[in-house]
């Protein structure tokens, strides 16, 4: 037992090192990009192609392979990015700061990948582009929410700075969101006794969950692969003039 | 309250009360906005009268936007704020102080003012209760919101504090305005000052450190 966790605690430090961060990771992205894009070709293919019609909407539920994966990462992306705040706050590990800056483009964009298919599904199924239900609102919160993060972290010049200004941010944020969400369904009972269920306990058939799962996994190793990449070339940007780096 | 903070107040007070424009400005622009809406939405005193809370509430949260700004920059700028740090036992006291004082002549002004809403936009007179109590328990929060924007924009464009504070004053704006609008279908609102009074303690502490880490950042 000690031993396991005497390795993972060599791997977390070794995590905080740049070339050891910078050679790892160049290793791993071939595997991550190979597997996540297999994935993604059987889940979504299946998902398109030969899932059976769904009796009720119709072809036009197949986005369901594209809108729920997306919304799942687009949440799951702001918890690590919590995790990472943390970290910085904490140890003021730089690794975290880069990664939080790397994973804050990629969570708006499948938010908004998110909120743009769930409203093409919406269209021809509930007949409107938006409803102001509970969930599309707090999305939508969260995608401003990684925007406001975005912008903090574009106005600091000095990187270290911006480094704890967004965790600061993402800190309070992620303390905020889920007031935000209770207080959004509160509004949202309040408001309107929504003539639209978005959340029936809907038993999907098997044939249609497994390329769903499929393309969850996918999709978050995509999100695995974009990180890397985005991380690799944030610390390229930032030691670029470092001996480490020049001798690679 | 100590000898260091009860200058720091007293300093606090004297300089707002020495930049007008930093209370007056909220202030006018609260009487713009709530003018704007009854002559683009309707003039019909039925309508204006079931949107009184929610057009309050957004004037309110805007007019404040307009003075987050002024929370620390001055002393950013002069240099006192370093002083402040230096002495690294006064920060705490400082930022509280700030914090309140913002209130006092930001805030407090406003919603004095938002009473005469009863009579521009014909808001039920019996609610004018329920809306100044919801607007006095939540404006605090909005006030903590604006400093910690305030400190980690320091010195930065002037659309980072709103980008910063609009999207976590949701749960403020849906519970204040909540609390009016259940109290005109016959409800009690008191589920809803409770709630706003639990956010604002909840939020005390965490957004005073966040402010002090947000400002020494600037000092590293």
């Amino acid at each position: 037992m000690s031993k396991i966790l005497k390795k993972l605690i060599t791997f977390y430090h070794k995590l905080g090192s740049y070339p050891w961060f910078y050679k790892f990771s160049g290793i791993a992205i071939p595997y991550v990009a190979f597997i996540s894009l297999i994935l993604l070709f059987i889940g979504l293919g299946w998902g398109i192609f030969y899932s059976p019609t769904d009796y009720k909407q119709g072809d036009v539920y197949r986005i369901i392979y594209m809108h729920v994966p997306a919304a799942s990462v687009s949440q799951s992306i702001y918890y690590t990015m919590t995790i990472a705040a943390i970290v910085s706050m904490i140890w003021r590990m730089k690794m975290a700061g880069i990664f939080i800056k790397s994973m804050a483009p990629i969570g708006a964009s499948f938010t908004f990948l998110a909120l743009i298919s769930g409203s093409i599904w919406g269209q021809p199924t509930w007949g409107t582009w938006w409803i102001w239900d509970a969930r599309l609102t707090s999305t939508l919160v969260l995608f401003i929410f990684y925007i406001a993060i975005i912008s903090l972290y574009s106005s600091f010049s000095e990187k270290k700075s911006a480094d704890q200004a967004v965790s600061i941010l993402t800190l309070v944020g992620a303390v905020n969101l889920p007031i935000i969400k209770k207080s959004v369904d509160w509004w949202n009972t309040l408001h309107q006794p929504s003539s639209i269920k978005l959340t029936e306990s809907s038993t999907i058939s098997l044939e249609m969950l497994y390329p769903l799962l499929l393309s969850i996994i996918g999709f978050y190793l995509i999100v695995l692969l974009s990180g890397l990449m985005a991380m690799r070339a944030e610390i390229a940007k930032r030691e670029i003039n470092k001996e480490w780096f020049k001798s690679l | 309250m100590n000898n260091i903070s009860k200058r720091l107040f007293m300093k606090e007070l004297v300089s707002y009360k020495k930049r007008s424009s930093t209370y007056l400005s909220p202030i006018v622009f609260f009487l713009i906005t709530i003018s704007l809406y009854p002559l683009a939405l309707s003039n019909d005193p039925n309508d204006l009268a079931l949107l009184a809370p929610g057009i309050t509430w957004i004037c309110v949260l805007l007019s404040t936007l307009l003075s987050i700004q002024n929370i620390f920059n001055e002393d950013y700028e002069d240099g006192s704020l370093d002083i402040f740090f230096s002495l690294r036992s006064t920060t705490l006291s400082l930022v509280l102080i700030k914090i309140l004082v913002n209130w006092i002549f930001s805030s407090l002004p406003i919603i004095i003012l938002s009473s005469t809403v009863v009579f521009l936009l014909f808001l039920p007179p019996e609610s004018l209760t329920i809306l100044l109590i919801s607007l006095l328990l939540g404006t605090p929060v909005i006030s903590l919101f604006g400093a910690l924007a305030g400190a980690l924009s320091l010195g930065k464009s002037s659309i980072l504090g709103p980008a910063i504070v609009l999207p976590l004053s949701l749960p403020v704006l849906i519970l204040g305005t909540a609390s009016v609008s259940s109290f005109l279908n016959g409800e009690d609102p008191t589920f809803y000052f409770l709630l706003l009074l639990a956010i604002f303690i909840f939020l005390l502490p965490l957004i005073c450190y966040a402010c002090i880490g947000a400002l020494r950042l600037h000092y590293e």
